[in-house]
């Protein structure tokens, strides 16, 4: 079975499963999948976002991502939520002198819920999930050394290697109103890799675009700037 | 307010830490087991040494004896590992057998071939290089001969790669 057809299964099987716990579910969780009810109209406009938190790492260190969202605003209770990034490593690691260099766009798809009682307050706390995928060339290389036991010299290097990554992520949000159309947040992530591949089968990669150096920690973060429109 | 602060940043402190995650056990070498003829592991009374051709300061390749050895007076062996070069198409051994109770010396030479493959963990962990076995020659002095038996060679170092077989009247 190719990835393609894996993925594209295990997200109609999710679906599926997703329907049909909600018929068979209990009236207080029916209750937290559907809107309240009262005057405010179902569709309450659009927010784009921006994160700081990826770009000041872009700006200070050889790793980071420039990230963006679109968040579209159901009855201030759901928020279905696209967000797209460039990420980007230019590593020189001293110790082993292994350079790592990658760049590529990442995508995100969820819905957040928006967990306070008073839905049409000010201030939001999210609580959501995401699907992420990215597709990206990785560089690994190192100064020519020696083998240790025939002393010939060893180059070693992993060139253009075609990879993709995919992961979920579960998030919990704030988001607070500054000034008028204008909010701050934060977000927590925890992450779990749900499949990947690469190119010529040399390992692991580090630094994935969007997901963040794997092995390090499972949690991420975000500061966001949103403006709603 | 101090409550909220300092859960925020103990969740600082744990979206901020790393840890390396390099391999315990990063050796990548190859494993040779001793057989019988039928199959059973035989352990030799002979006294096994291994050398093999290497490069000097001056790049220039060496033949045996210049500190190549790689393997020395194994006896009462059934099994033992080599390395494998990083990234050369075919490794050349040198075996000398030193039959047990003689002055006598045999000699055997063995070429294995390769594909290499630089493998990666983690910029924070040395570079490696996993290997595909692909044919291997010997002649036969003292060796009847040498089979791959799992050609992949990677940090597994439980696994045979090779068994050899001694002529059965050494």
């Amino acid at each position: 079975m190719t990835l393609k057809r894996f993925i594209s299964t295990s997200i109609l099987r999710a679906t599926i499963s997703i329907l049909v716990l909600s018929a068979s579910m209990p009236a207080q969780a029916q209750k937290f999948f559907s809107f309240q009810k009262d005057s405010v109209p179902m569709f309450r406009g659009f927010a784009v976002s921006f994160d700081l938190v990826g770009a000041g790492l872009m700006a200070f260190s050889d790793n980071g991502q420039y990230e963006g969202a679109l968040r579209i605003n159901l009855h201030d209770e759901w928020f279905p939520i696209i967000e797209a990034g460039l990420g980007r490593a230019n590593h020189d690691d001293d110790v082993t002198r292994i350079h790592y260099s990658t760049s590529a766009p990442y995508f995100r798809i969820g819905i957040d819920k928006n967990l306070l009682k008073d839905k049409h307050g000010a201030n939001r706390l999210y609580g959501g999930l995401r699907y992420a995928f990215t597709s990206y060339n990785v560089d690994i290389s190192r100064p020519d050394f020696p083998d240790p036991v025939w002393l010939w010299d060893t180059g070693y290097g992993v060139n253009n290697a075609s990879c993709n990554y995919h992961w979920i992520e579960a998030v919990v949000g704030v988001d607070a109103q500054i000034y008028g159309p204008v909010h701050l947040g934060w977000s927590l992530r925890y992450k779990r890799r749900i499949s990947h591949k690469e190119e010529g089968e040399f390992g692991n990669t580090w630094y994935v675009p969007g997901f963040g150096i794997f092995g390090d920690t499972r949690l991420g973060g975000t500061f966001n700037v949103i403006i709603d429109i | 307010m101090i409550k909220r602060l300092i859960y925020l940043s103990l969740v600082a402190l744990v979206v901020g830490c790393s840890s390396v995650d390099c391999p315990v056990d990063s050796t990548v070498a190859t494993l040779y087991q001793i057989r019988n003829s039928d199959g059973t592991e035989l352990v030799i009374t002979d006294t096994m040494t291994i050398s093999t051709f290497r490069a000097d300061d001056e790049g220039i390749i060496l033949y045996n004896g210049r500190d190549s050895i790689i393997y020395n007076k194994g006896v009462g062996i059934n099994q033992f590992t080599l390395p494998i070069s990083y990234s050369h198409p075919e490794d050349v051994l040198m075996f000398q057998f030193g039959i047990a109770n003689t002055d006598s010396v045999v000699n055997d030479t063995v070429w294995i071939k390769k594909d290499d493959y630089p493998h990666f963990e983690s910029v924070d962990c040395n570079t490696t290089y996993f290997h595909k076995l692909t044919n291997v020659r010997f002649t036969r002095n003292y060796i009847d001969s040498i089979v791959i038996n799992n050609p992949s060679v990677t940090y597994d170092s439980q696994t045979v790669h090779f068994y050899l077989y001694p002529k059965s009247n050494d």
